[in-house]
C-alpha cells in the first residue's frame, strides 16, 4: 500500500506542468485585503485599512464596515450614509478609489468594541470582504500589526526593512509563513528559495541594518504573510511581520514572463518604464544568486563579455527600453532583470529559455577584407519577414548606429535590397580600417524590434585582391544551404554510413539524405499503429460521452450537506416583529443569494487524468437542489410558514 | 512583534503542493465554483482520493430574464457540468517558439442564460414612464454600481 502511495506521490510530480494550467484557489478568493489583526487601547482611536481592485465598478460600490455575529454581518457604517447608533460620532469611513483603498477610523474605543468585523465592498455577506479581528486592550503597550502589500499580479514587489546599525554585519533574510514552518525566500547569504528562482533579489540599503527585497512576477502562490529579519529565528533575531496580497485587475495585457530564443539567434526583451526622472540610471542585468550581473546600462557601460551582443534602444514615447541580445549560446538561459536606481517598483525580470533550432537570419558571420576591397555583407532572410523592415546598423558601444543608405556617387557603403534573393546586401566599395567592428543585421515591424544577425567585419592592412571574388561566390549562395564548410566535411561520412543516421553538426536540412529506407520505414511502421490506436479510443470515448452525459453513476460519491446549513434561513426572512430593538440599514439588493455548500466526495477517481475531465452529476447532487429550493421558498415567505408552494418542477434535467 | 514564536526555518524543504487546491471552473453567469484537491481517503490513509468541491450560489429572488423585472421569478435553475467545464476563453500556448491564443472548447457560440448579474457588465431596460398623459419608454439601470462611465 505504501508503494502504491509512493507511486501516487511520484505520478504527481511529472504531472506538475498540468496542474500549473489551474488557477490556484487564492485567484478566487475575495480581492478585498486588509489587517488580519488590528490592537487598539481602551479609549484610543484605531484605523483599519482595505485594498479592494480599483476597477470602475469597485470605485463607484458601496463600501461598509461591519460587525460578524453567529448568522449575519451587521453594518456599523458604510459609505452609504449610515452609521450605527453605538457608534455616532466616533467612527468614519473615507473612500480612496485613485488609493485603491478606503480607511475606516474608529476612535474611543470601549472593550465591548473588541470582536470580528468585516471590511468590504458592494452588500454584507456577498464575499467581497475582509476579515479583521479588532482587539481592545488596556496596555501601556500594543503590539504592532503587519504591513500590508496589495500587488497586481505579475508586477513587482518591493519590501523594506530596517534594524538598527547594530545588525549591519549579521544574516538578513525574508522568508514565507506557511502551515509547518517559515520557508526560505531569499537570505543575505545568497541562499534563494525554489520557488523564488531568478525573482528575489535581496540588496542593502545605504542605513546600516536595513534591507530590500525585490520580487518580481508576482504569482497567486506568492500571497500570504512574510517575515523578514535579522539573525536567527526567535533567538536573538528581529523580526517584522510583511502581509503581501496579490490582485488581478481586469485582463490587461502582460508582457511575457518568458522568452523563447534560438540558439545562435537574438531574443528580444521589453522593460517598461514611467520617464518619472530623466537622469535615472537604467541598467539590464542577469540575476545570479547574491546579486545581479550588470550587462549593459543606459550610462554607455557595456560589459566585455558582451561585446558586440547586445545593444538597448530607448523610446520614451511608448515608455519601453527595448534590449536585444544575439549569438545566444545555451548558457545564456537564465533570468534577466531591468533595473533602475529609484523607482524600484517598476523593476521586472524576464526567464530567457534557449532552445535548438534554426535562425531566421541567415549568413556569414566573420568576413575578413583587405583595406580597400569591395565587401559586401550579405544577410539571407526567410519568407516570415518579407513584409518586414530590415536594416543593417553597426554595434558602437551599448547601441546599434543604423547605416544610412548612401548615392552611389559618393565611396562608402550602401545598402540594397534583393528582393528576389531575399537578401539584404550591406556593400563597402573601399573598406577602411576604420570599418573594422561588429555590423548586426536586424528586422524591424511597427517600431518594434525584431531578430537581428550580428557579423563581424574584420579589416586587414596588405595586398590580395583576388581576395575578393572568393567571398563574393560564397556570399551568393541560396540561404536554405548549409554553410561551406560543413557541406564538403559532410559527403565523405555520408557515402561511408548511408543507412545509420548520421547527424550533421548543424545544418538539419542535409541529414534527411543520409536516412536509408530502411530507417523511414522503421518509424512510419509504429507511428501509424499509434494513431490507429489513439482514434480508436478518441471515437469510443466520445461514443460513450454522448451517450452518457446526462447518465448517473450510482454508488460512487459521497455527499455531505450538514443540516445546520438550513437553520441559518430563517434569519433572513422579514421580520414583523414592531419591538425591534436595533435599528438596521437597508439594503438594497437584499440577500438573495442564501449561500450553502455541499462537499460530495469521489472516491472512484484516482487517476491523476481525470482531474480536468468533465464529471457527471448524480441523484445525491440533484436532491440536494430539490431540497434547497424547498426550504429557501418556504424561508422567504414567512418565519416559520411550512412550505405549502409545490417543490419546482424538476425533469431530470441536472 | 514575533518575538517569542520561534519559527522552523526550512531552506531548501520542498513546499507541499499536494495541499493545493486549484480552480476547475469559475462560472459568474450561474454563480458556480469547482475546486478540487487531493485529500487523504477517509477507509485508506496511505491513498489520495480526488476531492472535488462544487458551490453553487442559487439566486432565488432571480428574473427569468435578468434584464427584465417584469418577467416572472424563475423557478428552474439548470447547472450541468459539462457546460460548467466548458472552456471557452483563449490561453496562450507556445509552439514552435512562438506564443499563439487558442480556444480550447468547441461549441463556444452558444449565448448563455445567466442567472445572476455579472459584476462588471451594465444591465439596463426600458420601462413605460407616464407623465402628463404621454407615455414614453425611458431607460433604466438595473445595477447602477457597474454602470458608471469613467
Amino acid at each position: 500500500m505504501t508503494l502504491l502511495a509512493f507511486i501516487f506521490l511520484l505520478a504527481f510530480l511529472p504531472a506538475e506542468s498540468a496542474s500549473s494550467r489551474y488557477l490556484p484557489k487564492a485567484a478566487i478568493s475575495s480581492p478585498v485585503f486588509g489587517p488580519r489583526q488590528v490592537y487598539g487601547l481602551l479609549n484610543g482611536s484605531v484605523t483599519v485599512k482595505c485594498f479592494y481592485p480599483p476597477t470602475r465598478v469597485n470605485r463607484h460600490d458601496r463600501k461598509y464596515w461591519c460587525r460578524e455575529s453567529a448568522t449575519r454581518c451587521m453594518t456599523v457604517v458604510s459609505t452609504s450614509g449610515y452609521t450605527a447608533s453605538g457608534y455616532r460620532g466616533r467612527i468614519s469611513i473615507t473612500d480612496y478609489p485613485e488609493a485603491e483603498n478606503f480607511q475606516i477610523n474608529i476612535s474611543a474605543l470601549t472593550m465591548a468594541d473588541a470582536g470580528t468585523y468585516q471590511c468590504g465592498v458592494g452588500i454584507n455577506g456577498r464575499g467581497l470582504s475582509h476579515r479583521v479581528s479588532l482587539d481592545v486592550s488596556e496596555g501601556p503597550h500594543v503590539p504592532e500589526g503587519a504591513e500590508l502589500f496589495y500587488v497586481k499580479l505579475h508586477s513587482t514587489l518591493t519590501m523594506s526593512c530596517g534594524f538598527g546599525k547594530e545588525y549591519a554585519s549579521v544574516r538578513k533574510f525574508l522568508c514565507k509563513v506557511e502551515k509547518n514552518g517559515c520557508y526560505n525566500v531569499v537570505d543575505s547569504y545568497g541562499k534563494v528559495g525554489e520557488d523564488y528562482e531568478g525573482r528575489a533579489l535581496l540588496s542593502n540599503e545605504e542605513l546600516p541594518g536595513s534591507f530590500s527585497v525585490v520580487i518580481t512576477q508576482m504569482g497567486w502562490e506568492d500571497s500570504g504573510l512574510y517575515l523578514c529579519g535579522v539573525g536567527s529565528y526567535g533567538e536573538d533575531g528581529e523580526m517584522k511581520e510583511l502581509d503581501v496580497h496579490v490582485y488581478e485587475e481586469t485582463k490587461v495585457p502582460q508582457r511575457k514572463p518568458t522568452i523563447i530564443g534560438v540558439k545562435g539567434s537574438s531574443a528580444t526583451f521589453e522593460c517598461l518604464y514611467e520617464p518619472v526622472k530623466k537622469s535615472s540610471e537604467r541598467y539590464w542585468c542577469k540575476w545570479r544568486q547574491n546579486g545581479c550581473y550588470r550587462i549593459i546600462a543606459n550610462s554607455g557601460y557595456v560589459s566585455p563579455s558582451y561585446e558586440g551582443r547586445v545593444a538597448m534602444y530607448d523610446n520614451p514615447g511608448n515608455k519601453t527600453i527595448t534590449i536585444i541580445l544575439n549569438q545566444l549560446k545555451d548558457s545564456d538561459k537564465g533570468y534577466y532583470w531591468c533595473m533602475t536606481n529609484e523607482e524600484k517598483e517598476q523593476q521586472s525580470s524576464t526567464e530567457l529559455k534557449i532552445i535548438d533550432g534554426e535562425p531566421g537570419l541567415k549568413g556569414k558571420k566573420e568576413v575578413e577584407a583587405q583595406v580597400g576591397s569591395q565587401v559586401d555583407l550579405t544577410c539571407a532572410y526567410p519568407c516570415k519577414y518579407y513584409s518586414y523592415q530590415k536594416y543593417w546598423c553597426k554595434w558602437s558601444g551599448t547601441t546599434c548606429t543604423p547605416v544610412p543608405a548612401s548615392d552611389q556617387r559618393q565611396p562608402g557603403p550602401d545598402v540594397t535590397c534583393d528582393t528576389d534573393n531575399k537578401t539584404v546586401i550591406l556593400s563597402f566599395d573601399s573598406v577602411a580600417k576604420t570599418d573594422q567592428g561588429w555590423y548586426w543585421c536586424g528586422v524591424k515591424r511597427n517600431g518594434l524590434f525584431g531578430e537581428t544577425m550580428a557579423v563581424y567585419l574584420q579589416v586587414t592592412g596588405g595586398s590580395g585582391a583576388d581576395r575578393s571574388p572568393e567571398l563574393l561566390d560564397i556570399d551568393a549562395l541560396s540561404p536554405a544551404e548549409p554553410p561551406s564548410h560543413a557541406d564538403s566535411g559532410f559527403n565523405p561520412r555520408g557515402r561511408a554510413n548511408l543507412d545509420a543516421g548520421v547527424q550533421s553538426a548543424g545544418a538539419s536540412g542535409s541529414s534527411d539524405q543520409s536516412d536509408g529506407p530502411n530507417t523511414l520505414a522503421m518509424v512510419l511502421g509504429p507511428v501509424a499503429a499509434v494513431l490507429l490506436i489513439l482514434v480508436t479510443a478518441f471515437a469510443v470515448f466520445k461514443y460513450r460521452q454522448l451517450r452518457r452525459s446526462d447518465l448517473v453513476s450510482v454508488g460512487s460519491y459521497r455527499t455531505n450537506i450538514s443540516m445546520s446549513d438550513f437553520e441559518s434561513v430563517k434569519e433572513y426572512s422579514a421580520s414583523n416583529n414592531a419591538c425591534v430593538k436595533e435599528s438596521q440599514e437597508t439594503q438594497l439588493g437584499g440577500d438573495e443569494l442564501i449561500t450553502t455548500t455541499a462537499t460530495p466526495e469521489s472516491a472512484a477517481e484516482t487517476k491523476k487524468a481525470k482531474r480536468s475531465s468533465k464529471e457527471d452529476v448524480d441523484l445525491a447532487y440533484s436532491a440536494f437542489l430539490l431540497a434547497s429550493g424547498t426550504i429557501a421558498q418556504g424561508g422567504t415567505g414567512g418565519a416559520s410558514a411550512a412550505p405549502d408552494t409545490s417543490p419546482p418542477a424538476w425533469e431530470g434535467q441536472i | 512583534l514575533v518575538s517569542g514564536i520561534a519559527y522552523l526555518v526550512l531552506t531548501g524543504y520542498p513546499q507541499d503542493s499536494e495541499d493545493q487546491e486549484y480552480v476547475l471552473v469559475n462560472n459568474k453567469c450561474q454563480c458556480v465554483t469547482v475546486t478540487s484537491k487531493f485529500v487523504p481517503s477517509k477507509e485508506n490513509p496511505g491513498e489520495e482520493i480526488l476531492q472535488r468541491n462544487i458551490r453553487i450560489l442559487v439566486p432565488l429572488k432571480a428574473r427569468e430574464n435578468i434584464s427584465d423585472p417584469l418577467s416572472p421569478l424563475r423557478t428552474k435553475f439548470v447547472y450541468r457540468m459539462t457546460e460548467l467545464c466548458k472552456k471557452c476563453d483563449p490561453v496562450e500556448i507556445e509552439l514552435g517558439g512562438e506564443i499563439y491564443q487558442a480556444q480550447q472548447s468547441t461549441s463556444c457560440n452558444e449565448p448563455e442564460t445567466c442567472y445572476t448579474y455579472n459584476r462588471d457588465k451594465c444591465y439596463t431596460t426600458t420601462f413605460p414612464f407616464h407623465y402628463r398623459g404621454e407615455t414614453k419608454n425611458v431607460k433604466a439601470v438595473l445595477t447602477p454600481a457597474s454602470c458608471y462611465a469613467d
